[in-house]
């Protein structure tokens, strides 16, 4: 078998390589696509591998038509689309292996080859990580391998030559791709995306749409680091404050907008009580205008080149987005009090529903109304009732929920029963309005953990959270987080999800410990590196670097004025490059072509494949024939025509190589060329 | 309708830029192709390797792909060296040819094409071919060592015939550029005319001037005696059988040879046409009738001379004689 393999012809080589390479470009997606269709691009990846094999003629059209018929109905009946992203994953991936069905001309070829680099790019919808990156820059090394192999028309060159090829120009290209990737312009998104596009990150953004994001991938980034400079506060009141949520359309919460005029609405009026907690925060760059600060920050944090200011829900902002990494430090209580006590017209901007959607839950609050025990309730009591039916109604907390509808809190309520912290605050803020108690959601970051090494508490995206504040009479907005009852976990102490140790892991701990935390630490700082330098790599980041370089105010235009700066100075480097290797001959050559030249120009015909041994045969004729008029000369250049080609197949490292070829250089000079007969 | 189908104004002014450009370029028969001589333009592929690359960036911006972009810098970048590593695989080749050997209207012409590289590298996938045809002929040049490519053309007129312009193009590594060069050989070949395929028997023997014309000329077969080998005597005539013995070589003599002379005569040609075609394709045919001859007679060892417009070739035998009367044909 190994030798039929080595021995197989170019054609079922070469085929049987690209599809390798096409499994190992589909292989990390397995775990995103659906069953059938994992199942399907193995078996006809197989199948197609059979066929080179044994040299059997391809399937006809009507088999790849059917395929893809098939396919399409998949995907329709996976998705209930055959747009957006996952839908498109598929798709791409259903194309890629049925193309390789139909590798008939060359153009077939290069469709596989450009449909190979899209599904490379899909598979970083999925994950970033450096190990993703490692196993596709070895895809893209294979495809590329592939592309210079089917431009070798002559013979059936080794595979390894391809690679070589392709491994060079990758490398050369690599000053290319880091000058690009820093100077590209980072600009948003052209356009608007179907729902699932910006899924899966963690994170604030300055509004909240429920139900549109299917899945919720945690991302492990850094949003701040905590130095408590006093006591920290237990875990379950590290709730980091950020936009406060009020106004609802019936898809996405917003800020507030109120309808009232501006002495209806509401003042902070907030009191705080207990210990000062005193800290300083060192908050990632996030281009959002605020500030995050512990629940409840009376004072003005202290931070240089911005100016905050709080709102009357508490939240602090600033003049300007936060484009850079910012340091400052502020004093909160996490005892505190705010709102008004007594009921006020300001108010009626928090039980504000959008007419026409979730009317499941109005009838839900209606009923719940109508009970005998909360006919007469109080907003406390109810948000207990409801706080009891999150606990015991079978909800779930989940980071896929899958896509909502229109109707999200009564997806939420009565269908799903599952959702992560927008869903569930959401659900339950919308149910409180329903209820005519006044209600808002808060997002922030509850939680973090301590660094072992410095101590700081550090705060990360996939700490993002959102909570709800219910208005009680006499108590004010009073902090509810409907997800604890859902999932106790999740707040209060919770422990972030560790990845379970491996055979690998656990073989290397018992070992030796030390070595395992060690490879650890290793491997955790070549992350931060990664995800600091490739992933992080942001407008911030690139403004930063042309203040580095000198640029005062940085703008689009310097960023492509460095550019063209850059491509300019490559063609002159090019250029001269170019120039260098026209007048770099190797010397040997040199002395061969003006010998060659010297005898053309007495008369011989000599061409430029003529050795030197060949040229002094010539001459040897001639002397051999006694018509030279000057043998003796004729004789010396024959002779230094030998020296001359026995240098060449002198021991390469023989020293005085250099010398003995100036000698040679300026025997040359003083030979006298014989006439021809 | 015929008319219209065959007139194509963009395929006529392709073929007169071709026309010009080629008219442009120096005949020689050594060229070192250098960025003056060597072009480059992207292929359809690369055009969808750009389409791939803007796809891939605004896959890369829409979903905020830091990784995106890594992917399609890498490939733009290695895209652009590859077009380097293309342009190089020809750029500093040296292309000798050696004068093909004269051949017959409608045969092809084998021409030689040395190809020599000084450059440490290996040059792969080059292509050669006449331009405009379709016949690619592919090799890879070693590192500082040459390789040689035949290519075949037919040619459609006898005489002195100039060797077409030949293309050398290459497509490694990414298929995505096309880099050629146009070579105009300055070598001619000399074309024979083509022997007419079925050419009726050799013409009546000329009595010796001076000689009595009245043996009957024998078709072959009989001879009259042998005599010592001579040089130029056809093999056929050697008697083996005595070679074999004597270790000498001894040919037959044919005697009436000395008394009849083959005389392969244009206007005798021309005479048995009949009035089937008259001017110059009258005299193309018989050109060929008399190459045919000229065939049949050395094959049948016999003497034979030819008697042009003009010219006149004292009738011989041998290899030698044969090509000289071609030459005759080939350049009357």
């Amino acid at each position: 078998m190994l030798q039929r393999l080595t021995h197989l012809p170019r054609e079922a080589r070469d085929t049987l390589f690209l599809l390798a390479v096409i499994a190992w470009v589909i292989l990390p997606q397995v775990a995103n696509l659906p069953l059938w269709c994992s199942a399907m691009g193995s078996g006809v990846l197989l199948w197609r591998a059979r066929m080179a094999w044994r040299g059997s003629p391809l399937p006809s059209r009507w088999w790849l038509l059917g395929l893809l018929a098939l396919a399409l109905a998949a995907t329709w009946w996976s998705y209930r689309t055959l747009l957006g992203r996952d839908a498109g994953v598929t798709l791409v991936v259903v194309l890629l292996t049925l193309k390789t069905l139909e590798m008939r001309a060359r153009r077939d070829a290069f469709v596989i080859f450009f449909l190979g680099f899209f599904t490379l790019l899909s598979n970083f919808f999925y994950s970033q990580s450096l190990l993703t990156a490692a196993a596709m820059l070895l895809a893209l090394l294979g495809l590329l391998t592939g592309l210079v192999n089917s431009h070798m028309p002559v013979g059936r060159p080794p595979l390894l030559q391809a690679a070589k090829t392709a491994g060079w120009m990758a490398l050369l290209g690599a000053p290319i791709m880091a000058v690009m990737f820093m100077l590209f312009p980072r600009v948003a998104p052209l356009w608007g995306l179907p729902g699932d596009a910006m899924s899966g990150r963690s994170g604030l953004s300055g509004s909240m749409q429920v139900g549109s994001m299917a899945s919720l991938a945690l991302d492990d980034t850094i949003a701040m680091r905590v130095r408590f400079d006093s006591l920290r506060p237990p875990q379950s009141d590290l709730y980091f404050r950020g936009p406060v949520l009020s106004t609802f359309d019936g898809r996405e919460w917003r800020t507030l907008r109120s309808t009232l005029p501006q002495r209806y609405q509401l003042a902070a009026d907030l009191q705080t009580s207990g210990d000062a907690v005193r800290y300083q925060i060192t908050l990632a760059a996030n281009n959002r205008p605020w500030l995050l600060t512990l629940d409840a920050t009376p004072t003005k944090p202290e931070i240089v080149g911005y100016t905050p200011s709080m709102t009357p829900e508490l939240q602090w902002q600033t003049d300007q987005p936060m484009a850079d990494l910012a340091r400052y430090s502020a004093t909160s209580y996490t005892q505190f009090r705010h709102g008004p006590q007594k009921l006020a017209v300001g108010l009626q901007d928090y039980v504000d529903l959008p007419p026409g959607f979730n009317p499941r839950t109005l009838q839900l609050a209606a009923e719940m109304r109508r009970s005998p025990e909360l006919a007469q309730a109080k907003a406390p009591q109810l948000v207990e009732a409801v706080m009891q039916r999150l606990r015991t109604g079978g909800y779930e907390y989940t980071l896929e929920p899958g896509v909502f509808g229109p109707n999200s809190a009564d997806e939420f309520w009565f269908d799903r029963k599952a959702g992560f912290c927008e869903h569930i605050a959401s659900s339950f803020v919308l149910l409180m309005r329903a209820l005519d108690v006044p209600a808002r959601i808060v997002t922030g970051y509850q939680g973090g953990d301590v660094n072992s090494v410095d101590g700081q508490w550090t705060v990360r995206q996939s700490d993002a959270h959102a909570w709800a504040e219910v208005w009680i009479a006499g108590q004010g907005w009073v902090r509810v987080d409907p997800t604890s009852a859902v999932a106790p976990g999740r707040t209060g102490t919770l422990m972030r999800l560790r990845p379970r140790p491996n055979v690998f892991t656990q073989a290397i701990d018992t070992v030796s410990p030390a070595l395992s935390i060690n490879l650890r630490a290793l491997w955790e700082a070549a992350n931060n590196n990664w995800n600091q330098w490739v992933l992080n790599y942001s407008q911030a980041k690139q403004m930063n670097l042309l203040r580095n370089l000198g640029f005062d105010s940085p703008g689009w235009e310097d960023l492509s004025y460095v550019l063209i700066a850059l491509v300019v100075l490559a063609s002159l480097v090019g250029a001269a490059w170019t120039l260098w290797g026209r007048w770099h001959q190797d010397p040997w050559l040199r002395l061969l072509h003006q010998a060659q030249a010297a005898l053309r120009q007495r008369g011989w015909t000599v061409d430029a494949h003529q050795t030197p041994r060949q040229l002094s045969a010539l001459l040897q004729t001639q002397i051999a024939a006694e018509t030279t008029p000057n043998p003796d000369a004729a004789r010396a250049c024959a002779a230094w025509l030998l020296q001359l080609e026995a240098w060449r197949y002198a021991p390469a490292a023989s020293s005085g190589a250099a010398r003995a070829l100036a000698t040679l250089r300026q025997q040359g000079r003083r030979l006298r060329w014989p006439d021809p007969i | 309708m015929g008319v219209f189908a065959r007139f194509n104004p963009w395929a006529a002014l392709q073929r007169r830029i071709q026309a010009w450009f080629t008219a442009r370029l120096t005949p020689r028969d050594s060229t070192t192709l250098t960025q003056r001589n060597v072009y480059i333009l992207p292929t359809r592929a690369g055009f969808m390797l750009g389409l791939t690359l803007l796809v891939l960036l605004v896959a890369s911006i829409n979903y905020q792909l830091n990784l995106g972009y890594v992917l399609t810098f890498l490939l733009a970048g290695s895209a652009v060296i590859g077009m380097h590593v293309c342009h190089g695989t020809l750029r500093g080749l040296t292309l000798h040819l050696t004068p093909p050997e004269p051949q017959f209207v409608g045969r092809s012409v084998q021409i030689a094409v040395q190809l020599h590289s000084s450059s440490p590298r290996v040059r792969y996938g080059i292509g050669l071919a006449v331009l405009g045809s379709a016949h690619w002929s592919w090799t890879d040049v070693p590192a500082q060592g040459s390789a040689r490519v035949q290519i075949a053309f037919t040619p459609a007129q006898r005489g002195q015939y100039p060797l077409p312009s030949l293309t050398a193009e290459t497509r490694f590594p990414l298929g995505t550029f096309r880099v050629w060069t146009v070579w105009r050989p300055a070598a001619q070949v000399l074309v024979y005319p083509a022997p007419e395929a079925y050419p009726p028997p050799l013409p009546q023997g000329e009595p010796r001037a001076g000689g009595a014309a009245t043996a009957q000329r024998h078709s072959t077969g009989e001879f009259d005696g042998v005599r010592a080998y001579r040089r130029g005597d056809p093999l056929k005539l050697v008697v083996w059988k005595k070679a074999a013995k004597t270790d000498e070589l001894v040919s037959r003599d044919a005697q009436q040879a000395q008394r009849l002379e083959l005389w392969l005569d244009l206007a005798h040609a021309a005479q048995g046409l009949g009035a089937a075609s008259s001017g110059g394709a009258a005299r193309e045919h018989a050109l060929s009738r008399l190459c045919a001859w000229v065939l049949l007679a050395e094959s049948q060892g016999l003497r034979y001379g030819l008697r042009l417009t003009g010219t006149e070739l004292a009738p011989d035998s041998g290899p030698a004689h044969q090509k000289n009367c071609l030459q005759a044909l080939a350049l009357a």
